[in-house]
This record gives structure tokens, sequence and C-alpha cells, in this order.
């Protein structure tokens, strides 16, 4: 495995957790799978489709998101909205978050 | 015709639960064309966009595995370990019985032939294979459980730490394959008299061993010191620990074997010359087959002073 591998591997390895927050967030305003997948992808959030598609299932089975076919447009789409328990783990998990920066940063601080 | 986004869309509801695919359909048909629509936009004819965004997608059996929730491998890192005792375990016991227990019914049944030692190995291999097989079944089965209904072995904790090994101890393994080399050994001493490839004028076999073996009763005594020279590694396994006098001990039971074939070997009485004759072997096989014996015993010698030995320093 080359350095290039290695540094690649782990940062996969820190960012793998985000993308359910990152997910939960964004979709407080209802979206669909490929509109989700851009955002995601803007913002930084490397994901791929066939990680993200079935996970967004995964998580409405989980009661952290709801759904609803919107057939107003040509070419009916499946909007996700993040559900009341959905944004309660996203609060949680985003306090984790600014924990986690805070003890990163105390240790960064103080060698 | 099927576009490539319909087989697509067909091979990942393939690999979906029935009451899942109408819905995945129409949600994985929107996705793919809105991200075609997007490359298209910048500027991809619709053929390229289709192909980029499906390669994309990747393997639609993985996106399928990850709609339907099903692990990607055989046996997960939860079970992998008591996957690979249980089938130790299963491998070491059944088999060594299996292969006794063919022998044993084919040395009941009538005369035995050269087929026997086949059938014995036959039966070895086939019987290993289905343990193996059966055992990877049920675990790759146990792994596609719901979490809960999993019988696990329980949660490790320290009491289940092995005794340590003390050095030079002879392992159960070891114990089951010595045993086993003495009993394939005992048996075609046994068997010599009787299973020959050769016939003599009267249709009756002609014993490879010099008759003599069995004229003097010899060959009972030669029996007697293969099965003595097993005293040594089963009383390492059961006492594990040794002294002096016991390695000094163990040596002589394991030489008393190899001396004995050595006189075998050196007085002429290993071959028996009718059968030498039937063959038509040159007139020095017989001699270059003494060596050999002569040699095999020198090197059981040898190693059982060298083990001896480092028993004795390592006790």
């Amino acid at each position: 495995m080359d350095e290039e591998d290695l540094v690649a591997g782990h940062l996969q390895e820190l960012r793998r957790g985000t993308v359910v927050l990152a997910c939960l967030l964004i979709l407080r305003r209802p979206n669909y799978g490929y509109a989700l997948l851009d955002l995601l992808e803007r913002g930084g959030f490397a994901v791929d489709a066939n990680t993200l598609y079935p996970l967004l299932r995964r998580l409405e089975k989980q009661g952290l998101l709801r759904s609803d076919w919107n057939t107003d447009e040509s070419r009916p789409r499946k909007f996700y909205e993040t559900s009341a328990e959905g944004s309660k783990l996203a609060d949680l998990l985003g306090r984790d978050w600014d924990d986690l920066t805070t003890a990163i940063r105390t240790l960064r601080d103080n060698p | 015709m099927a576009t490539l986004t319909d087989r697509y869309v067909d091979a990942t509801l393939r690999g979906v639960p029935q009451a899942k695919r109408a819905d995945i359909e129409r949600e994985l048909r929107a996705s793919i064309a809105d991200a075609i629509d997007a490359r298209a936009d910048s500027g991809d004819s619709s053929a390229d966009a289709e192909v980029a965004v499906l390669t994309e997608l990747g393997d639609p059996a993985r996106l399928a595995a990850g709609y339907a929730d099903r692990p990607l491998y055989l046996i997960g890192p939860e079970l992998f370990l008591d996957y690979v005792r249980l089938l130790r375990v299963l491998l070491v016991v059944i088999v060594p019985i299996a292969s006794v227990a063919v022998l044993i019914a084919q040395l009941v049944k009538d005369g035995p032939t050269f087929d026997h030692i086949g059938t014995v190995v036959g039966t070895a291999v086939t019987t290993a294979l289905h343990v193996a097989f059966w055992t990877t079944l049920s675990f790759a089965v146990l792994e596609r459980l719901p979490a809960g209904e999993r019988p696990v072995t329980g949660r490790w904790t320290p009491d289940r730490l092995p005794e340590v090994r003390e050095s030079g101890r002879t392992g159960i393994g070891e114990l089951i394959g010595e045993t086993l080399w003495v009993a394939a050994v005992v048996t075609a001493l046994l068997l010599a008299p009787r299973l020959s490839p050769e016939q003599d004028a009267a249709g009756d076999p002609i014993n490879i061993l010099h008759p003599w073996l069995w004229e003097s009763g010899f060959v009972y005594l030669l029996i007697g010191l293969l099965v003595v020279g097993l005293v040594a590694p089963f009383t390492s396994y059961a006492v594990g620990r040794w002294t002096a006098a016991r390695a000094v001990g163990a040596a002589v039971f394991e030489v008393a074997a190899p001396i004995a074939l050595i006189w075998l070997a050196a007085t002429d009485r290993i071959i028996n010359p009718a059968f030498a004759a039937e063959v038509a072997w040159p007139s020095d096989m017989a001699k270059w087959i003494n060596i050999s014996v002569i040699v095999v015993g020198v090197i059981g010698i040898g190693g059982a002073l060298v083990k001896a030995v480092r028993r004795a320093i390592r006790r």
C-alpha cells in the first residue's frame, strides 16, 4: 500500500460517520436522492451513489427519515425529510461532533 | 430494445425482496435519469452520460446487497473465530474416526487387497471435504440470521485462556499422527502374508517380507516394539514435564524398533527371496532395500537421541 492509499484510507475512516449527520441536517428541508448526492458532494462529503441510496432507505426504516412521492413534475421523485426523531439524533450527533472538535483542539494545542 | 439503464435496473431488482421492488425501481430510475440529465447538461452526449452514470453506480449486485442489507462476505469477523475453532476440532476428531472405522470394516470383510488402502485414503479425503463444506455452509447461514438469533459461544473472558504450552510437550495433533502411523505400519505387517500383488503356482499370495519373520515369530516382537515406542509420546502428552530419567527411558523405547530393523536388514531378513525372484528384480535390489532400511533406522535412532537430549535439557 503506498502512502496515498494510506492517507485516503484514514481519511475515509475519519469521515465515515459524518455522512449520516450531514444527511439528517440537509434533509430538514425535503429533498430527493440525486439532489442530496449533489449537495453532499458540494459540501465536501464524498459519498458514492451506491452507498447513499441504500443508506436513505435504512434511515427511513429506522424512523429517522420520512418519505413521500412527489408526482407534481413529469419525473416522479421520492422526497425524504428528517423526522422528529431524526432531528433529535442530529442534535445529539452534532453535540458529539462539537465535543470531539474541542477535544482534538485541546490535544493539538497542548503538545 | 432494452437500454443499458433497463438492464441495470433489472439486474439490481433481481437481488432485492419482491415487496420492495416496485418502490426501489421507481426511485432508482429517477435517480439514474437525474444523474444522466446533469451530465448531459454539462455537455456529454446522452449515451456517454448513461455509461458514465452506470459505471459510477457500480456492480448492480453490490447495490442490491445494500438495499437488501445483505453482507458481502461469507463469514464475518464476529463468527470467524468460532468457525475456525469448530472446524479444526471436527476435522481432528471425525476424520481419524471415520478412517479407522472404514479400515476395520474392510479388514473384517473377506481377504484384504491393495484396494483397501485406497478406500481408507479416499474415505479420509471425502470425510474431510464433507466436514469442511457443511461447517462452512452452517456458518454462512448463521451469518445471515438476524443478529439476535445467533447462538454465539458467549463473551470472551480471561478464564478461557489456555495453559501456557510447556516446551517439548507433545501436542494432540502430533500424538494422533504418531498413533495413526504406528497403526498403519502394524496393519501392513499383519496383512503382509495375505496382501501381495504376486501369486505362486497354487494361487496363494507371495509375501513381500521374509518368511523367517513369521517362522521365528520375530514379526510379533517387532510389532510389540513399535507399540512400545508410542509410550514416549503418550507419556509426554499426559505428563507434560520431562525429567532426565524419563527422557532416557523414552529414548530406549523409541530406538528399540529401529535397532531391530537395522539388525534384520544387516542379516538380510527383510525381503522374501521368492518374491524378488517372482517379480524378477535385479540381483542387487534386495541389497539396496537393506541399505535403505539401515539408513532410515539410523536416522530414527539419531532423531530419538536428539529428542532425548532436548527433553532432558528443557525439562
